[in-house]
Protein backbone atom coordinates (compact mmCIF):
# COMPACT_ATOMS: atom_id res chain seq x y z
CA UNK A 1 0.00 0.00 0.00
CA UNK A 2 1.01 3.23 -1.08
CA UNK A 3 0.01 6.93 -0.29
CA UNK A 4 1.53 8.41 -3.44
CA UNK A 5 -0.05 8.34 -6.86
CA UNK A 6 1.83 9.99 -9.93
CA UNK A 7 0.18 11.27 -13.06
CA UNK A 8 2.26 10.76 -15.44
CA UNK A 9 3.03 9.89 -19.19
CA UNK A 10 6.03 8.72 -20.33
CA UNK A 11 9.40 8.20 -18.81
CA UNK A 12 10.39 11.63 -20.65
CA UNK A 13 10.72 15.18 -19.97
CA UNK A 14 8.71 16.38 -17.06
CA UNK A 15 6.64 13.14 -16.48
CA UNK A 16 10.29 11.07 -16.26
CA UNK A 17 11.84 13.29 -14.02
CA UNK A 18 9.90 12.64 -10.89
CA UNK A 19 9.19 9.08 -12.14
CA UNK A 20 12.70 8.42 -12.31
CA UNK A 21 13.20 10.12 -8.61
CA UNK A 22 10.34 8.17 -7.03
CA UNK A 23 12.46 5.16 -8.79
CA UNK A 24 16.13 6.19 -7.33
CA UNK A 25 14.39 6.90 -3.82
CA UNK A 26 12.62 3.46 -3.51
CA UNK A 27 9.29 5.14 -3.22
CA UNK A 28 6.21 2.94 -3.88
CA UNK A 29 3.74 4.83 -6.07
CA UNK A 30 0.25 4.27 -7.75
CA UNK A 31 0.94 4.69 -11.26
CA UNK A 32 -1.94 7.05 -13.35
CA UNK A 33 -1.13 6.75 -16.72
CA UNK A 34 -2.32 9.92 -18.77
CA UNK A 35 -1.94 9.65 -22.32
CA UNK A 36 -0.99 13.12 -23.75
CA UNK A 37 -1.61 12.00 -27.27
CA UNK A 38 -5.28 11.77 -26.64
CA UNK A 39 -5.77 14.63 -24.49
CA UNK A 40 -6.04 12.83 -20.99
CA UNK A 41 -4.18 16.11 -19.11
CA UNK A 42 -6.82 17.97 -20.66
CA UNK A 43 -9.76 16.16 -19.33
CA UNK A 44 -11.84 17.09 -16.39
CA UNK A 45 -10.94 14.35 -14.33
CA UNK A 46 -7.13 15.35 -14.01
CA UNK A 47 -8.33 19.13 -14.51
CA UNK A 48 -9.46 18.51 -11.00
CA UNK A 49 -6.15 17.41 -9.56
CA UNK A 50 -4.15 19.92 -11.84
CA UNK A 51 -6.32 23.33 -13.16
CA UNK A 52 -3.46 24.15 -15.53
CA UNK A 53 -3.72 20.79 -17.71
CA UNK A 54 -0.12 19.63 -17.52
CA UNK A 55 1.60 16.61 -16.26
CA UNK A 56 2.83 15.58 -14.23
CA UNK A 57 1.07 16.02 -10.30
CA UNK A 58 1.79 14.07 -7.87
CA UNK A 59 -0.83 12.99 -4.87
CA UNK A 60 0.65 11.97 -1.56
CA UNK A 61 -1.92 11.76 1.26
CA UNK A 62 -4.23 14.63 0.85
CA UNK A 63 -1.66 16.88 -1.01
CA UNK A 64 -1.63 17.35 -4.29
CA UNK A 65 1.81 18.54 -5.70
CA UNK A 66 2.63 20.21 -9.48
CA UNK A 67 5.89 20.77 -11.13
CA UNK A 68 8.25 18.55 -12.09
CA UNK A 69 11.38 19.97 -10.96
CA UNK A 70 9.71 21.13 -7.43
CA UNK A 71 8.31 17.32 -7.05
CA UNK A 72 11.70 15.84 -7.38
CA UNK A 73 13.18 18.09 -4.18
CA UNK A 74 10.08 17.08 -2.50
CA UNK A 75 10.32 13.47 -3.26
CA UNK A 76 14.45 13.66 -2.26
CA UNK A 77 13.22 15.60 1.29
CA UNK A 78 10.26 13.74 2.16
CA UNK A 79 11.46 10.13 1.84
CA UNK A 80 13.80 7.99 2.96
CA UNK A 81 16.83 6.62 0.38
CA UNK A 82 19.43 7.65 -1.04
CA UNK A 83 20.11 11.37 -1.32
CA UNK A 84 19.86 12.82 -4.50
CA UNK A 85 21.00 16.68 -3.59
CA UNK A 86 23.98 17.14 -2.48
CA UNK A 87 25.72 17.88 1.20
CA UNK A 88 27.27 20.98 0.10
CA UNK A 89 25.62 24.30 -0.51
CA UNK A 90 27.76 25.34 -3.22
CA UNK A 91 26.67 21.80 -5.21
CA UNK A 92 22.82 22.12 -4.44
CA UNK A 93 23.39 25.77 -6.26
CA UNK A 94 24.82 24.89 -9.08
CA UNK A 95 21.95 21.47 -9.40
CA UNK A 96 19.10 23.93 -9.46
CA UNK A 97 21.02 26.28 -11.78
CA UNK A 98 21.61 23.39 -14.38
CA UNK A 99 18.00 22.32 -13.48
CA UNK A 100 16.12 26.01 -14.72
CA UNK A 101 18.75 25.60 -17.34
CA UNK A 102 17.19 23.00 -18.69
CA UNK A 103 13.64 23.41 -17.45
CA UNK A 104 13.49 27.13 -19.15
CA UNK A 105 15.84 27.12 -21.45
CA UNK A 106 17.06 23.87 -23.16
CA UNK A 107 13.78 21.12 -23.00
CA UNK A 108 11.27 23.98 -24.45
CA UNK A 109 13.89 23.35 -27.79
CA UNK A 110 14.33 20.01 -27.62
CA UNK A 111 10.08 19.85 -27.18
CA UNK A 112 9.35 22.07 -29.99
CA UNK A 113 11.46 20.36 -32.42
CA UNK A 114 10.14 16.70 -30.68
CA UNK A 115 6.35 17.96 -30.60
CA UNK A 116 6.97 18.86 -34.49
CA UNK A 117 8.44 15.54 -35.65
CA UNK A 118 6.58 13.05 -32.86
CA UNK A 119 3.76 14.52 -30.91
CA UNK A 120 2.36 16.17 -34.18
CA UNK A 121 2.65 13.70 -36.60
CA UNK A 122 0.97 11.15 -34.30
CA UNK A 123 -2.41 13.07 -33.43
CA UNK A 124 -2.93 14.51 -36.68
CA UNK A 125 -4.54 11.81 -38.17
CA UNK A 126 -7.37 11.99 -35.73
CA UNK A 127 -11.39 13.44 -36.73
CA UNK A 128 -10.47 17.56 -37.28
CA UNK A 129 -13.39 17.84 -34.89
CA UNK A 130 -12.12 16.25 -32.67
CA UNK A 131 -9.51 17.92 -32.41
CA UNK A 132 -10.23 21.34 -32.87
CA UNK A 133 -12.67 20.49 -29.75
CA UNK A 134 -9.58 18.97 -28.01
CA UNK A 135 -7.72 22.47 -29.07
CA UNK A 136 -10.66 24.49 -27.41
CA UNK A 137 -10.72 22.68 -23.86
CA UNK A 138 -6.93 23.20 -23.10
CA UNK A 139 -6.43 25.91 -20.10
CA UNK A 140 -3.47 27.43 -20.54
CA UNK A 141 -3.59 30.14 -23.93
CA UNK A 142 0.30 29.36 -24.39
CA UNK A 143 -0.43 25.63 -24.52
CA UNK A 144 -3.53 26.20 -26.91
CA UNK A 145 -1.01 28.06 -29.61
CA UNK A 146 1.63 25.18 -29.30
CA UNK A 147 -0.62 22.07 -29.56
CA UNK A 148 -2.30 24.72 -32.52
CA UNK A 149 1.14 24.66 -34.10
CA UNK A 150 1.91 20.69 -33.65
CA UNK A 151 -1.21 19.55 -34.94
CA UNK A 152 -1.22 21.73 -38.12
CA UNK A 153 2.21 21.60 -38.78
CA UNK A 154 2.75 25.75 -37.99
CA UNK A 155 6.10 26.01 -36.73
CA UNK A 156 8.00 28.65 -38.74
CA UNK A 157 11.06 27.71 -40.07
CA UNK A 158 12.64 30.75 -37.94
CA UNK A 159 11.44 29.25 -34.63
CA UNK A 160 12.55 25.73 -35.62
CA UNK A 161 15.90 27.35 -36.48
CA UNK A 162 15.93 28.87 -33.20
CA UNK A 163 15.17 26.10 -31.13
CA UNK A 164 17.82 23.96 -33.28
CA UNK A 165 20.59 26.70 -31.81
CA UNK A 166 19.94 26.19 -28.56
CA UNK A 167 20.07 22.48 -28.83
CA UNK A 168 23.77 22.96 -30.53
CA UNK A 169 24.37 24.85 -27.87
CA UNK A 170 22.77 23.20 -24.86
CA UNK A 171 24.99 20.06 -25.83
CA UNK A 172 28.22 22.02 -26.27
CA UNK A 173 27.61 23.32 -23.12
CA UNK A 174 26.78 19.66 -21.36
CA UNK A 175 29.78 18.23 -22.71
CA UNK A 176 31.76 20.79 -21.37
CA UNK A 177 30.31 20.52 -17.82
CA UNK A 178 30.52 16.56 -18.09
CA UNK A 179 34.39 16.99 -18.88
CA UNK A 180 34.84 18.81 -15.89
CA UNK A 181 32.64 16.33 -13.21
CA UNK A 182 31.90 12.98 -13.60
CA UNK A 183 28.25 14.24 -13.26
CA UNK A 184 26.51 16.95 -14.13
CA UNK A 185 26.07 19.45 -11.25
CA UNK A 186 28.55 17.80 -8.44
CA UNK A 187 30.60 15.06 -7.96
CA UNK A 188 27.33 12.50 -6.93
CA UNK A 189 24.67 11.34 -8.86
CA UNK A 190 21.58 13.99 -8.09
CA UNK A 191 18.37 15.57 -9.62
CA UNK A 192 20.40 17.31 -12.13
CA UNK A 193 21.03 14.29 -13.57
CA UNK A 194 17.77 12.88 -13.07
CA UNK A 195 16.44 15.56 -14.86
CA UNK A 196 19.26 15.68 -18.09
CA UNK A 197 18.31 12.23 -18.53
CA UNK A 198 15.30 12.70 -19.33
CA UNK A 199 16.38 15.52 -21.57
CA UNK A 200 18.62 13.61 -23.46
CA UNK A 201 18.13 9.98 -23.31
CA UNK A 202 17.93 9.38 -27.32
CA UNK A 203 20.05 12.51 -28.01
CA UNK A 204 22.91 10.22 -29.80
CA UNK A 205 19.78 9.16 -32.22
CA UNK A 206 17.94 12.78 -32.40
CA UNK A 207 20.82 14.73 -33.37
CA UNK A 208 23.81 12.11 -34.81
CA UNK A 209 25.41 14.76 -36.04
CA UNK A 210 26.36 16.75 -32.66
CA UNK A 211 26.17 14.20 -30.08
CA UNK A 212 27.86 10.88 -30.52
CA UNK A 213 31.10 8.95 -29.13
CA UNK A 214 33.69 11.25 -31.12
CA UNK A 215 32.09 14.72 -30.82
CA UNK A 216 30.43 14.54 -27.18
CA UNK A 217 32.27 11.46 -25.35
CA UNK A 218 31.42 12.90 -22.21
CA UNK A 219 27.48 13.10 -22.52
CA UNK A 220 27.94 9.60 -23.70
CA UNK A 221 29.83 8.60 -20.58
CA UNK A 222 26.95 10.14 -18.83
CA UNK A 223 23.57 9.21 -20.20
CA UNK A 224 25.66 5.34 -20.34
CA UNK A 225 26.24 5.44 -16.71
CA UNK A 226 22.76 6.62 -15.99
CA UNK A 227 20.99 3.68 -18.48
CA UNK A 228 23.17 1.59 -16.26
CA UNK A 229 21.33 2.25 -12.87
CA UNK A 230 18.50 0.49 -11.77
CA UNK A 231 16.20 2.51 -11.31
CA UNK A 232 16.56 3.98 -15.29
CA UNK A 233 15.93 0.69 -16.53
CA UNK A 234 12.78 -0.02 -14.54
CA UNK A 235 11.92 3.33 -15.21
CA UNK A 236 12.07 3.20 -19.15
CA UNK A 237 10.54 -0.48 -19.29
CA UNK A 238 7.26 1.45 -18.45
CA UNK A 239 7.52 3.60 -21.42
CA UNK A 240 4.78 2.25 -24.08
CA UNK A 241 6.03 4.32 -26.76
CA UNK A 242 8.48 4.12 -30.03
CA UNK A 243 9.80 7.53 -28.56
CA UNK A 244 10.25 6.22 -25.30
CA UNK A 245 11.86 2.78 -26.57
CA UNK A 246 14.81 4.89 -28.37
CA UNK A 247 16.58 4.70 -25.50
CA UNK A 248 17.57 1.46 -26.29
CA UNK A 249 20.13 3.50 -28.26
CA UNK A 250 22.74 3.31 -25.28
CA UNK A 251 23.23 -0.20 -25.71
CA UNK A 252 25.35 0.28 -28.55
CA UNK A 253 28.94 0.18 -27.30
CA UNK A 254 29.83 2.67 -29.77
CA UNK A 255 28.19 4.98 -31.56
CA UNK A 256 30.49 6.87 -34.37
CA UNK A 257 29.97 10.36 -36.10
CA UNK A 258 28.39 8.47 -39.31
CA UNK A 259 25.69 6.80 -37.28
CA UNK A 260 22.83 8.65 -38.87
CA UNK A 261 19.14 7.98 -38.73
CA UNK B 1 36.33 31.14 2.13
CA UNK B 2 35.94 34.73 -0.13
CA UNK B 3 32.38 35.60 -1.19
CA UNK B 4 31.81 38.75 -3.06
CA UNK B 5 28.56 39.87 -4.30
CA UNK B 6 28.59 42.41 -7.58
CA UNK B 7 24.68 43.95 -7.61
CA UNK B 8 22.77 46.76 -9.04
CA UNK B 9 20.50 48.95 -7.94
CA UNK B 10 18.27 46.49 -5.18
CA UNK B 11 15.35 46.54 -6.99
CA UNK B 12 14.60 42.86 -8.95
CA UNK B 13 16.87 40.37 -8.91
CA UNK B 14 19.67 42.16 -7.19
CA UNK B 15 17.29 43.51 -4.56
CA UNK B 16 16.24 39.79 -3.18
CA UNK B 17 20.25 38.97 -3.53
CA UNK B 18 20.93 41.69 -0.96
CA UNK B 19 18.24 41.34 1.37
CA UNK B 20 18.82 37.50 2.08
CA UNK B 21 22.54 38.37 2.50
CA UNK B 22 21.41 40.72 5.26
CA UNK B 23 18.36 38.54 6.63
CA UNK B 24 21.19 35.83 6.59
CA UNK B 25 23.99 38.09 7.90
CA UNK B 26 26.37 36.67 5.62
CA UNK B 27 29.84 37.96 5.29
CA UNK B 28 30.97 39.38 1.64
CA UNK B 29 31.97 42.09 -0.16
CA UNK B 30 29.71 44.20 -1.81
CA UNK B 31 30.64 45.53 -5.17
CA UNK B 32 28.47 47.94 -6.91
CA UNK B 33 27.84 47.70 -10.78
CA UNK B 34 25.69 49.14 -13.26
CA UNK B 35 23.48 46.69 -14.55
CA UNK B 36 21.96 48.57 -16.87
CA UNK B 37 25.31 49.67 -18.96
CA UNK B 38 25.59 45.71 -19.00
CA UNK B 39 28.89 45.88 -16.68
CA UNK B 40 28.01 42.45 -15.26
CA UNK B 41 29.76 41.21 -18.77
CA UNK B 42 32.60 42.67 -18.27
CA UNK B 43 33.47 40.77 -15.08
CA UNK B 44 36.31 38.54 -14.87
CA UNK B 45 34.04 35.75 -14.38
CA UNK B 46 31.75 36.85 -17.33
CA UNK B 47 32.34 33.69 -19.19
CA UNK B 48 31.56 31.49 -16.90
CA UNK B 49 28.80 29.50 -18.03
CA UNK B 50 26.48 29.83 -15.45
CA UNK B 51 26.46 33.55 -15.84
CA UNK B 52 26.91 33.89 -19.50
CA UNK B 53 23.87 31.43 -20.11
CA UNK B 54 21.62 31.87 -16.86
CA UNK B 55 17.75 31.95 -17.46
CA UNK B 56 17.44 35.31 -15.59
CA UNK B 57 18.89 37.75 -17.68
CA UNK B 58 20.59 40.57 -15.74
CA UNK B 59 20.96 40.08 -12.44
CA UNK B 60 23.73 40.07 -9.22
CA UNK B 61 26.82 37.54 -9.15
CA UNK B 62 27.52 35.65 -6.51
CA UNK B 63 31.02 34.85 -6.59
CA UNK B 64 32.07 31.85 -3.94
CA UNK B 65 35.86 30.78 -4.33
CA UNK B 66 36.29 31.78 -7.52
CA UNK B 67 32.53 30.63 -8.83
CA UNK B 68 30.00 32.75 -10.53
CA UNK B 69 26.75 32.08 -8.90
CA UNK B 70 23.62 33.83 -10.26
CA UNK B 71 19.90 33.11 -10.37
CA UNK B 72 18.55 35.31 -7.43
CA UNK B 73 16.24 32.23 -5.89
CA UNK B 74 18.72 29.79 -5.92
CA UNK B 75 21.56 32.07 -4.82
CA UNK B 76 19.27 33.29 -1.94
CA UNK B 77 18.81 29.57 -1.21
CA UNK B 78 22.57 29.45 -0.88
CA UNK B 79 22.66 32.23 1.79
CA UNK B 80 19.85 30.75 3.48
CA UNK B 81 21.96 27.47 3.72
CA UNK B 82 25.10 28.93 4.68
CA UNK B 83 24.31 32.27 6.66
CA UNK B 84 22.26 32.81 10.68
CA UNK B 85 19.47 33.16 11.93
CA UNK B 86 16.04 32.37 11.23
CA UNK B 87 15.59 30.29 8.13
CA UNK B 88 14.47 32.00 4.60
CA UNK B 89 12.34 28.77 3.50
CA UNK B 90 10.24 26.32 5.68
CA UNK B 91 11.31 23.53 6.93
CA UNK B 92 8.47 21.14 5.92
CA UNK B 93 9.24 19.50 2.77
CA UNK B 94 5.64 20.00 1.44
CA UNK B 95 5.58 23.55 2.27
CA UNK B 96 9.32 23.68 0.92
CA UNK B 97 7.35 22.44 -2.70
CA UNK B 98 5.08 25.29 -2.10
CA UNK B 99 7.84 27.82 -1.62
CA UNK B 100 9.87 26.40 -4.49
CA UNK B 101 6.63 25.77 -7.20
CA UNK B 102 5.71 29.62 -6.19
CA UNK B 103 9.15 31.04 -6.74
CA UNK B 104 8.91 29.23 -10.00
CA UNK B 105 5.60 30.54 -11.39
CA UNK B 106 7.41 34.49 -10.34
CA UNK B 107 10.79 33.37 -11.98
CA UNK B 108 8.98 32.13 -15.38
CA UNK B 109 5.52 34.60 -15.56
CA UNK B 110 6.24 37.50 -13.23
CA UNK B 111 9.39 38.34 -14.13
CA UNK B 112 9.71 38.44 -17.26
CA UNK B 113 6.18 40.47 -17.31
CA UNK B 114 7.93 43.05 -14.57
CA UNK B 115 11.43 43.46 -16.54
CA UNK B 116 9.86 43.61 -20.12
CA UNK B 117 7.69 46.57 -18.65
CA UNK B 118 10.36 48.35 -16.47
CA UNK B 119 12.71 48.20 -19.85
CA UNK B 120 10.11 50.25 -21.52
CA UNK B 121 9.41 52.69 -19.24
CA UNK B 122 12.77 53.14 -18.10
CA UNK B 123 15.19 51.58 -21.14
CA UNK B 124 18.93 51.10 -20.19
CA UNK B 125 21.67 53.17 -21.40
CA UNK B 126 24.31 50.60 -22.55
CA UNK B 127 26.69 51.77 -25.03
CA UNK B 128 27.19 49.47 -28.31
CA UNK B 129 30.35 48.17 -26.86
CA UNK B 130 29.44 47.15 -23.42
CA UNK B 131 26.95 44.79 -25.40
CA UNK B 132 29.36 43.47 -27.49
CA UNK B 133 30.67 41.68 -24.75
CA UNK B 134 27.59 39.48 -23.91
CA UNK B 135 27.69 36.12 -25.03
CA UNK B 136 24.15 34.77 -24.72
CA UNK B 137 22.75 35.50 -28.28
CA UNK B 138 19.19 35.80 -26.83
CA UNK B 139 19.94 38.05 -23.93
CA UNK B 140 22.04 40.24 -26.91
CA UNK B 141 18.59 40.41 -28.58
CA UNK B 142 16.47 41.56 -25.77
CA UNK B 143 19.15 44.35 -24.95
CA UNK B 144 19.22 45.67 -28.41
CA UNK B 145 15.19 45.63 -28.45
CA UNK B 146 15.32 46.98 -24.95
CA UNK B 147 17.62 50.28 -25.93
CA UNK B 148 16.27 51.01 -28.96
CA UNK B 149 13.11 51.43 -27.24
CA UNK B 150 11.22 48.72 -29.35
CA UNK B 151 8.15 47.05 -27.83
CA UNK B 152 5.28 45.08 -29.26
CA UNK B 153 1.89 45.89 -28.15
CA UNK B 154 0.86 42.05 -27.80
CA UNK B 155 4.17 41.33 -25.32
CA UNK B 156 2.68 44.36 -23.36
CA UNK B 157 -0.82 43.45 -23.05
CA UNK B 158 0.65 39.86 -21.77
CA UNK B 159 3.18 41.18 -19.73
CA UNK B 160 0.18 43.44 -18.17
CA UNK B 161 -1.89 40.52 -17.73
CA UNK B 162 0.67 38.52 -16.16
CA UNK B 163 1.49 41.37 -13.04
CA UNK B 164 -2.57 41.09 -12.57
CA UNK B 165 -2.65 37.99 -12.32
CA UNK B 166 0.35 37.61 -9.69
CA UNK B 167 -1.80 40.01 -7.49
CA UNK B 168 -4.37 38.28 -7.81
CA UNK B 169 -2.27 35.25 -6.76
CA UNK B 170 -0.98 36.83 -3.87
CA UNK B 171 -4.44 38.53 -2.65
CA UNK B 172 -5.79 35.33 -2.22
CA UNK B 173 -2.68 33.34 -0.56
CA UNK B 174 -2.46 36.48 2.00
CA UNK B 175 -6.14 35.88 3.59
CA UNK B 176 -5.27 35.15 6.92
CA UNK B 177 -2.39 34.96 6.68
CA UNK B 178 0.75 38.14 7.00
CA UNK B 179 3.38 36.04 4.66
CA UNK B 180 3.15 34.59 1.16
CA UNK B 181 4.26 30.92 3.22
CA UNK B 182 3.01 31.67 6.59
CA UNK B 183 6.18 32.53 7.96
CA UNK B 184 8.74 34.60 6.36
CA UNK B 185 10.17 33.29 3.33
CA UNK B 186 12.21 33.82 -0.21
CA UNK B 187 9.55 33.91 -1.85
CA UNK B 188 8.17 37.21 -0.21
CA UNK B 189 12.12 39.03 -1.15
CA UNK B 190 11.66 37.65 -4.72
CA UNK B 191 8.09 38.27 -4.90
CA UNK B 192 8.37 41.60 -3.73
CA UNK B 193 11.46 42.75 -5.12
CA UNK B 194 9.50 41.91 -9.06
CA UNK B 195 6.29 43.96 -7.98
CA UNK B 196 8.14 47.17 -6.05
CA UNK B 197 8.12 48.72 -9.30
CA UNK B 198 5.01 47.53 -11.17
CA UNK B 199 2.42 49.78 -8.51
CA UNK B 200 3.82 52.87 -11.01
CA UNK B 201 3.53 50.55 -14.46
CA UNK B 202 0.34 48.55 -13.83
CA UNK B 203 -1.42 50.62 -11.43
CA UNK B 204 -4.97 48.69 -11.85
CA UNK B 205 -3.36 45.58 -10.84
CA UNK B 206 -2.89 46.71 -7.28
CA UNK B 207 -6.71 48.95 -6.98
CA UNK B 208 -8.55 46.04 -5.11
CA UNK B 209 -5.11 44.42 -3.91
CA UNK B 210 -5.38 45.86 -0.10
CA UNK B 211 -3.92 42.88 1.11
CA UNK B 212 -0.85 42.93 -1.23
CA UNK B 213 -0.37 46.03 -0.51
CA UNK B 214 -0.14 46.06 3.14
CA UNK B 215 2.41 43.06 2.76
CA UNK B 216 4.25 45.12 0.07
CA UNK B 217 4.66 47.72 3.21
CA UNK B 218 5.69 44.83 5.46
CA UNK B 219 8.05 43.28 3.20
CA UNK B 220 9.58 47.22 2.64
CA UNK B 221 9.48 47.51 6.33
CA UNK B 222 11.34 44.56 6.85
CA UNK B 223 15.43 45.80 8.52
CA UNK B 224 17.17 43.98 5.83
CA UNK B 225 15.53 45.53 2.74
CA UNK B 226 15.73 48.36 4.07
CA UNK B 227 19.60 47.73 4.85
CA UNK B 228 19.47 47.11 0.61
CA UNK B 229 17.38 49.60 -0.17
CA UNK B 230 19.19 51.85 1.63
CA UNK B 231 22.14 51.49 -0.48
CA UNK B 232 20.65 52.79 -3.89
CA UNK B 233 22.44 55.59 -5.24
CA UNK B 234 19.72 56.59 -7.42
CA UNK B 235 16.04 58.17 -5.60
CA UNK B 236 13.91 55.53 -7.42
CA UNK B 237 16.11 52.12 -7.56
CA UNK B 238 12.21 50.38 -8.43
CA UNK B 239 13.38 52.48 -11.60
CA UNK B 240 16.40 50.51 -12.43
CA UNK B 241 15.65 47.68 -15.42
CA UNK B 242 17.99 45.50 -17.68
CA UNK B 243 16.71 43.03 -19.71
CA UNK B 244 15.14 40.18 -17.65
CA UNK B 245 14.25 36.32 -18.27
CA UNK B 246 12.64 36.11 -22.07
CA UNK B 247 8.69 35.77 -22.36
CA UNK B 248 8.25 32.14 -23.25
CA UNK B 249 8.93 30.97 -26.28
CA UNK B 250 7.10 27.70 -25.53
CA UNK B 251 3.85 27.61 -23.29
N1 LIG C 1 6.47 23.34 -15.54
C1 LIG C 1 5.72 22.12 -15.64
C2 LIG C 1 5.47 21.83 -17.10
C3 LIG C 1 4.69 20.57 -17.33
C4 LIG C 1 4.46 20.32 -18.80
O1 LIG C 1 4.47 21.23 -19.60
N2 LIG C 1 4.26 19.04 -19.20
C5 LIG C 1 4.05 18.70 -20.58
C6 LIG C 1 4.56 17.31 -20.85
S1 LIG C 1 6.34 17.21 -20.72
C7 LIG C 1 2.58 18.67 -20.90
O2 LIG C 1 1.76 18.42 -20.03
N3 LIG C 1 2.21 18.87 -22.17
C8 LIG C 1 0.90 18.63 -22.64
C9 LIG C 1 0.03 19.82 -22.71
O3 LIG C 1 0.46 20.92 -22.40
O4 LIG C 1 -1.10 19.62 -23.11
C10 LIG C 1 6.48 20.99 -14.98
O5 LIG C 1 7.71 21.03 -14.96
O6 LIG C 1 5.86 20.08 -14.46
Amino acid sequence: MTDVTLYHWEPNANSGKPMLALMEKGVAFNSHYLDLLSFDQHKPDYLAVNPQGTIPAMTHGHRVLTESTAIMEYVDEAFDGPQLMPTDAQARWRVRWWMKFMDQWLAPSFSMIGWSVFVGPAVRAKDPDVLTAAIERIPLPERRVAWKKAIYGLFSEEEMAESQRRVALGIRMLEQALSEREWLASDNYSLADVNGFNLAYALPLAQPTLSNDELTPNILRWLRAIYARPATKACWAMGRTAMVKRVSILEQPHIGGGNQS
Amino acid sequence: MSTTLYHGEPNGPSLTVLAALFEKSVDAHLVAIDLTKAERHQLAVARQPELAMGVEGEGPVLVVNGEALTDSVFVACYLDDIGHGTALRPADPYERWSMMAWCRQIIERTAPAAAYLGCKAYPPRAFPAALDAIESVDLRARWDAAVAGHSHAEKIADSENKIIQTVAKIEARLNGRDWLMGDFSIADLESYAWLAGMTELVPAAFEAAPRTQAWMDRVKARPAVQKALALASVAAPERCWAPGPEINRWG
